[in-house]
């Protein structure tokens, strides 16, 4: 098949958006119709993408055309894997919210396609300035998906919030390419690691201050503390299934890009952010369980609970230039554990608030198990996963970080992630306690059981539980094993020449 | 792959659970089902109990890998210690069925029942710290919904307590484990967390073993609950149902005397011989602190919630008098007051579901109403005040030579604190249920027939372990052997 089979997938998805971009000029396609033919495309790519998935492999297609800023491997595959479901996700989840009377038009899956195709490309760039256009092609997108219902006040201040700071974010790491490049000569990944070897001889501080500035871009997108102030109102402020669709994949791509980056390029910076890091993390964990302690509103709590989950990848992103392997399949894994309970949980909300305009907060959920028994027992699902309780895919993910940091030897943060964990418990279990322990319900209005989305969560439902007990017992199917072996390939991968 | 009897033990009260949630059943076929199911795990109890060699290692092994990049192993065995608390299991719950089975619960009730036996079973089985873990936070689930569905009171407020209680203990405990996991890995080069290889760690310096051993007997003391970790005793015991309240006192509170038992004294032996008289002390205080709390109590509920508490101290101590007589009496000792104060609780549930009150003072008069009531009262009675020809005799006995052997002076305050314990739960007995009052207790009905048939085996216990008491410490004493002078080298 040649090149062309490891550009499939970001293909079938760039020009999927341009395709939906034309089509929507046509008022004659009504958006069922649209989100149909979007959903055509993102499986058509992520078939192509599945084609390599777990295969040991490293190319850089079309060198002569692209000259190696774009690369496809194992590494990559798995992520776009998990970025197309991602939209896929967000499509079948908000199938019965995205109505026309709410705003919404063919643009809008042109825009959550461009989304998507910014996100693979930032996971496949091998090279800052592509990586740059990559993040920027995705945030410009969200920010005018965020912002889509022009009618809702919330939802143009929570874009035009988002929108400020991170268009300031994105220059930072626009200065800090300029002055790696500056220092080293060369903005490819790879390249950049070897000119800061200290063989060289070189002065790097430059360097540092470049690499520092990207962190910084890295810390504001991923919302770790200080720079979280956005991530509440954001999240609160945007359509539920754009909730969803930020809080599970953008944060998977942006930590894909840097941990390629840190993986191959910054050995010898790293040791000069550890402390800083450190700090980080304990204030990020601190922080995000104190917001997520005093909310009231679900949709606030799982967005600063996000804040939380930030901290724990943090703590194996630290770790990685002392334990490599593992500190980097430990963030594969913990990314898809917190991707699909983060999915269930904002999709089922999602879908629970499609028919009317709800606050959703934890007081709407009293009784809620005795109007809808499989809602709040996928709901229960979601939230012991996210509090990471055995038998859910977020405990083999904790247990993934915490022995990671053991392992590096930063017990002190493996204590105080477990004091969060600890506190979290509480938001979490306080919603389960609401809903089966309170006899009247009040929520009104609920849609009941059926249609298309509540079969995919209740799919994403499933695949939590067997992420936290799947093994090789049963066969053909993908176990816990199958999964760190594919994420500790794909660490591999990146070393590939 | 063969599917072990302690794999059927464990996983079928749980699919039977989900499958009666799904199904449209009534309560009725899922009491006959629960009840069926429970003498199932018996009868396998039973036949493992037969097929169980007095010898000191683990048998009825089974061991899959689960998480191989790991070396996380589902591993279960027996041995003497979880074969005694097995067996109490597999008995007392079939009879805690019949005796809740006029309650008026509904099927979510039963379903977690069945539930909370499998984490338990799960619990008593691993030998895998990580499988343990697992199995021990999941039986926290069940336990969670049947207080906080089926609890009186402010039972919501009870329920969040006692989880983040017994959570912030286990947390703590799941660092200390993966600790561990990451020391054999440095050690030995491969990941393990079968406790055969941990305990084979020499590499962590003493400091960091200390904090290690504090972390797991945090977990465990909180279960217990040992002084002064017992702060969530009081509310859930008067709040929960029934039901919770006799799988917390008889049996969940023993899991945490047996986690100390299988994990902490094989993988810290030093640590735990040095600071046993530590452990000793808070034992023999909490047996004081807890003595004089219950006294003070007028809920009746809430004086066995005390005195329960009191008596674990009574078998902490023993576990940790490092002899022979001091740790087979605390093993028979689990046994002894799990059936007694289970026994005591489900009672005391009958008289609240008859008469909905559970002051010592609004009672009095019961005898005459309820003969049979009385009789079981007072043999359960007999056995926690340890009468002698009761099994609570023998066991309060091992433990306090255990205690003399280790020190007299502790031996004879344990002695005599238990004596004037006896004597006040006598007394409070005579007041509650013998003594004639102008209270008007007509609303009290005597025990049904399933109730009596329920109690019937456990009173004969009593006495059968009791009087014979070698034919039951037969099969826990070469494990004891095995532990005091393989693993903890003290000898008797």
């Amino acid at each position: 098949m040649g090149d062309i089979s490891y550009l499939l997938p970001l293909l079938f998805v760039g020009v999927g958006a341009v395709v939906l971009m034309l089509l929507s000029y046509t008022k004659s396609l009504s958006i069922s119709s649209i989100a149909k033919i979007a959903l055509g495309f993102l499986v058509l790519a992520f078939i192509s993408n599945v084609y390599y998935f777990g295969e040991l492999h490293k190319v850089y297609p079309y060198e002569n055309v692209f000259f190696g800023m774009i690369v496809s491997d194992t590494y990559s595959v798995y992520f776009n894997s998990i970025l197309l479901v991602g939209a896929i996700a967000t499509i079948l989840i908000g199938w019965d919210y995205f109505r026309p009377d709410r705003r919404f038009t063919g643009e809008f899956f042109s825009l959550l396609l461009f989304s998507t195709f910014g996100m693979m490309l930032l996971v496949q760039s091998a090279e800052l300035l592509s990586a740059f256009i990559a993040l920027e092609i995705a945030s410009l997108s969200l920010y005018v998906m965020i912002g889509f219902q022009t009618d809702n006040i919330r939802r143009v201040e929570a874009s035009y919030r988002y929108l400020v700071l991170g268009s300031l974010s994105g220059v930072l790491f626009l200065f800090g390419t300029a002055l790696i490049y500056a220092s080293t000569k060369t903005t490819f990944l790879g390249n950049i690691g070897v000119e800061l070897l200290p063989q060289t001889g070189k002065d790097i501080s430059l360097a540092i201050g470049g690499a520092t500035l990207i962190l910084i871009t890295f810390l504001f997108k991923i919302s770790a503390f200080p720079f979280q102030n956005w991530t509440i109102d954001v999240y609160d402020g945007s359509p539920l299934p754009v909730s969803a669709y930020m809080a599970s994949t953008f944060k998977v791509a942006v930590f894909a890009f840097m941990l390629r980056f840190v993986a191959m390029d910054l050995g010898y910076i790293k040791d000069y952010w550890d402390g800083l890091l450190m700090g980080v993390i304990i204030l990020t964990l601190a922080y995000g369980t104190f917001l997520a302690l005093a909310q009231n509103n679900l949709k606030r709590m799982l967005a600063s609970s996000s804040i939380v989950h930030t901290g724990y990848l943090l703590i194996a992103f630290v770790s990685i230039d002392i334990i490599g392997e593992s500190a980097s399949s430990s963030i594969i894994y913990y990314l898809i554990a917190y991707f699909l309970s983060a999915m269930g949980a904002f999709g089922l909300i999602s879908y629970i608030s499609s028919s009317d305009k709800l606050r959703l907060t934890y007081e709407d959920f009293k009784g809620f198990s005795h109007v809808r028994p499989y809602m709040s027992a996928m709901l229960s699902i979601f939230m012991l996963s996210l509090a990471g309780l055995p038998g859910t895919i977020g405990f083999i993910g904790k247990f993934y970080i915490f022995s990671g940091a053991i392992e590096a030897g930063y017990t002190v943060l493996a204590t105080s992630a477990i004091l969060a964990t600890f506190i979290s418990i509480y938001y979490y279990f306080k919603l389960i306690a609401l809903m089966y322990f309170y006899p009247s319900p009040i929520l009104s209005n609920v849609p009941p059981l059926k249609g298309l989305p509540p079969i995919f969560i209740g799919f994403i439902a499933i695949a939590v539980l067997w992420g936290g007990i799947g093994n090789t017992f049963i066969a053909f199917f993908p176990s816990i094993d199958f999964l760190i072996d594919v994420a500790k390939l794909s660490h591999r991968s990146l070393f590939l020449q | 792959m063969e599917i072990g009897i302690l794999s059927v033990i464990i996983f079928l009260p749980m699919i039977v659970s989900f499958t009666l949630l799904i199904l449209p059943f009534g309560v009725y076929v899922t009491k006959v089902v629960s009840f069926s199911i429970s003498l199932v795990v018996l009868f396998l109890a039973l036949s493992i109990y037969s097929d169980f060699q007095p010898i000191g290692t683990m048998q009825f092994r089974e061991f899959f890998p689960w998480i191989k990049s790991y070396g996380i192993h589902y591993s279960l065995g027996i041995d003497g210690f979880s074969l005694t608390i097995l067996m109490l299991i597999a008995i007392i719950i079939p009879c805690a069925y019949l005796m809740l089975w006029d309650g008026d619960e509904p099927k979510s009730y039963w379903a977690s029942m069945l539930l909370i036996q499998s984490g338990i079973c799960g619990t008593l089985f691993s030998l895998d710290l990580i499988l343990f873990y697992f199995f021990w936070e999941a039986m926290l689930l069940p336990v969670f919904m049947i207080i906080g569905l089926f609890g009186s009171g402010n039972r919501i407020y009870s329920t969040l307590k006692v989880t983040v209680y017994t959570m912030f203990g286990s947390l703590f405990m799941f660092v200390c484990i993966l600790y561990l996991g990451v020391s054999y890995y440095y050690e030995f080069g491969v990941w393990s967390f079968e406790l055969s290889d941990i305990v084979n760690i020499t590499s962590i310096r003493d400091g960091y073993r200390v904090f290690l051993f504090v972390g797991f007997m945090l977990a465990f003391a909180i279960k217990i609950p040992l002084f002064p970790f017992h702060t969530w005793l009081l509310e859930t015991y008067s709040n929960a149902p029934t039901g919770g309240v006799f799988i917390f006192s008889s049996i969940m509170a023993k899991l945490g005397v047996y986690g100390i038992l299988r994990f902490v004294l094989p993988i810290f032996p030093d640590i735990f011989v040095l600071s046993a008289p530590y452990f000793v002390g808070i034992g023999v205080f909490g047996l004081i602190y807890f003595g004089i709390a219950a006294i003070m109590q007028y809920n009746i509920k809430k004086m066995f919630a005390y005195s329960s508490a009191s008596h674990l101290g009574f078998i902490v101590a023993g576990v940790f008098s490092l002899n022979m007589y001091g740790m087979s009496g605390s093993v028979f000792l689990i046994v002894a007051h799990a059936m007694a104060t289970g026994g005591l609780f489900l009672l005391v549930g009958v008289m609240e579901r008859n008469m909905g009150i559970k002051a010592i003072s609004a009672l009095g008069g019961i005898a005459k109403k309820a003969p049979f009531f009385t009789v079981y009262f007072a043999i359960m009675m007999f056995c926690i005040v340890g009468l002698p020809s009761t099994n609570g005799f023998v066991s309060e006995l091992l433990i306090i030579l255990g205690i003399f052997k280790f020190n007299y002076i502790v031996g004879i305050v344990s002695t005599l604190t238990v004596l004037v314990a006896a004597s006040f739960m006598l007394w409070m007995f005579q007041r509650a249920i013998l003594q004639d009052s102008d209270n008007d207790v007509s609303k009290m009905v005597d025990l049904g027939k399933k109730e009596i048939l329920a109690l019937f085996p456990l009173s004969v216990l009593i006495f059968v372990m009791g009087i014979y008491p070698d034919w039951f410490l037969a099969k826990i004493e070469p494990t004891i052997q095995h532990y005091l002078f393989d693993i903890l080298k003290v000898g008797m």
